[in-house]
């Protein structure tokens, strides 16, 4: 048994328990966020691939010494092969996923620590522990712990909002937990269902259930189990007719907050977009309502960020509409699209990061985040500038960045799963997405500075340019070998369109 | 006439649901949309409780001199009940985040409007 997977989530806990406790006490906080920080991309490349058993409960066919004690009623049935404990598996896909998490984490860690004059021990709690709650998400494999940390991240979305002090924060996280307290009981009333037709909430052993006919995959509970999950999971992730509050969210929170909170919503979409996968790939419209998410996503996100002035709003509409290319590489269920779909995920979820921090630097200067109402930044901060408008074109899909290595494999995958239209719209869309982000970077950094524009704080902190340039760094590693990447996405992504999960 | 617990159980809880949903999207009062809210969690926990009731079962706790067929015969299937206790403590954690925001709201506006507050 690998103690380190279940370490991955139990350290941020614990981390974000700690540094509640410090509240206050600011070096000490600064220095030990940062330590204990590192510690969250590192868990993930120690451990071992395997699966983890919560209280050391095997199933029984893997420990005969115990189920030689028991009655055939219970050997001798389908529950000898089921998981009695919740379990968690760690793959190769899912140590690229906790890796970039943990590393986004890192950052993002590190940049509040040193834009916020003195470090909020509460802020750093929320962090760790929307941290602790994804990565459980993406390692879990029991429906019900999902629920659980699907509401803890939830939780913590709301608690960097609250912490961040931006005008309008209350209100538009109550808004968020409103809504969350619709979605996510119809949520669990999906899981429930699952429950009441298969006896379980193993994800494993519930398609165990379904493949090996001990339910009837026709049961129309699980139609409507289907459609309540599908609820959560455009509830969790920011799609339509969740985009405007998500997108809201991250406007209302610091912008190392809203590059964690996008980075909960991209893995929370995939973590959940998955499990539909796998769940309910036998039911013939499962592909076509992802695919229908999905497009409505990229439309809807990309033409909604074109008209906004708030730079933070833009960014959070165009991270929704670059949920929807993941998406589609997910819906079109081949194992090249599930790859190029995940590939996506990890360069969205780096590059919106690297957006929100790099044009955070002119909210940190200036506390104004209308564009109408800013100008003349690239006198200021040449070397920002330079950073931020890679990121935009790493967004857009410019060669050699990473998302242009990604959408390429979209739109591939398209073509050959017989979608080409699907390619022609992510081609058009992503223009828009670089024409909205070159509107922006104008407004921001090229027109001359507005006279009354006043700047608030002179210098950046140098943590938050050695972010960007990391950033940079791992969006042009990735572009030249994206290799690094996909090797560890195409065994999950195949075993996902070969149905065998 | 006998009614039966468990569909009398699962029609409440689908009534829960509805009047909660209905309260949390088209009542003004923002502590009665909150209220609404309880009322769809409750829901869904009385629905929970109901698939795990068995008609004359007993407590999923092995006694000594319980014969291991009878009891796993008998035995009420546990699962839906630890999820219950869970999913209650998950509402009590949202409600009280809720509450806390709606007492900051009031204490800088003066009002429970979600109209006044939250525009919509």
């Amino acid at each position: 048994m690998n103690l380190l997977i279940p370490l991955m989530v139990i350290v941020p806990i614990l981390c974000a328990l700690f540094l509640n406790l410090l509240h206050k006490k600011d070096r000490t906080i600064k220095t030990i966020a940062i330590i204990l920080a590192l510690l969250l991309p590192a868990l993930p490349l120690l451990a071992n691939y395997g699966l983890h058993y919560f209280g050391g409960y095997a199933p029984l066919i893997e420990n005969p010494t115990l189920s030689n004690n028991l009655p055939s009623l219970i050997t001798g049935t389908a529950l000898n092969t089921f998981h009695p404990a919740i379990t968690y598996s760690f793959q190769s896909a899912q140590k690229i996923f906790v890796f970039i998490l943990g590393l986004v984490g890192l950052l993002a860690i590190f940049t509040s620590l040193y834009e916020t004059r003195r470090p909020s021990g509460v802020y750093g709690y929320m962090m760790f522990m929307g941290i602790a709650a994804v990565t459980a998400i993406l390692l879990t494999d029991d429906i019900f712990n999902l629920y659980v940390f699907f509401e803890i991240a939830a939780l913590a979305t709301v608690g960097i909002v609250l912490v961040s002090n931006v005008k309008g924060n209350y209100e538009t996280a109550l808004k968020y937990m409103i809504l969350g307290g619709i979605a996510a009981p119809l949520f669990l009333l999906g899981i429930a269902l699952i429950l009441g037709v298969t006896g379980n909430v193993n994800i494993s052993d519930i398609i165990y259930s379904l493949q090996n006919g001990l339910v009837d995959p026709k049961n129309p509970v699980l139609l409507m189990a289907c459609g309540l999950i599908v609820f959560g999971w455009l509830y969790g992730s920011g799609l339509p007719p969740f985009h405007t509050i998500k997108s809201a969210i991250y406007s209302k929170a610091l912008p190392s907050g809203a590059a964690l909170i996008q980075t909960f919503s991209v893995f929370i979409f995939i973590a959940l977009g998955i499990i539909i996968l796998r769940i309910f790939s036998y039911l013939p419209f499962s592909q076509w309502v992802i695919l229908g998410a999905s497009l409505l996503a990229m439309i809807l996100g990309i033409t909604m960020a074109i008209v906004q002035t708030d730079i933070k709003r833009m960014i959070g509409f165009l991270a929704v509409g670059e949920l929807g290319y993941i998406g589609i590489g997910l819906g079109l269920g081949t194992a090249f699209g599930i790859t190029a779909g995940l590939f996506q995920a990890v360069n969205e979820v780096i590059i919106t990061a690297f957006l929100f921090i790099g044009f955070g630097t002119v909210l940190y200067q200036t506390r104004v985040s209308d564009t109408r109402k800013l100008g003349g930044m690239l006198q200021r901060n040449p070397l920002v500038a330079f950073l931020v408008l890679i990121a935009g074109f790493a967004m857009a899909g410019v060669p050699p960045l990473n998302a242009f290595q990604s959408k390429l494999m979209l739109i591939q995958a398209s073509i050959t799963a017989g979608f080409p239209e699907l390619g022609v719209i992510m081609i058009l869309l992503s223009i828009v997405t670089f024409m909205t982000f070159m509107k922006a970077f104008h407004a921001v950094f090229l027109r001359p500075k507005p006279v009354d524009l006043e700047l608030k704080n002179e210098d950046i902190p140098k943590a938050t340019i050695i972010t960007l340039l990391v950033f940079l760094v791992v969006c042009i590693i990735i572009g030249l070998f994206p290799q690094v990447v996909t090797s560890y996405l195409q065994p999950l992504a195949t075993s996902l369109a070969g149905g065998i999960v | 006439m006998v009614i039966d617990v468990q569909i009398t159980s699962l029609f409440t809880a689908v009534a829960l649901i509805i009047i909660g949903i209905f309260a949390a999207a088209f009542l003004d009062n923002l502590i009665k949309k909150i209220i609404g809210l309880a009322f769809i969690g409750d829901g869904v926990n009385l629905f929970l409780i109901a698939m795990g009731y068995k008609p004359g079962g007993i407590v999923y706790i092995y006694l000594p001199g319980m014969a291991a067929e009878w009891f796993s015969q008998n035995a009420a299937y546990p699962l839906p009940f630890a999820m219950v206790l869970t999913s209650i403590v998950i509402g009590a954690s949202t409600m009280a985040v809720m509450l806390g925001i709606i007492i900051v709201l009031y204490k800088k506006r003066g009002s429970l409007s979600a109209k006044e507050i939250l525009g919509e």
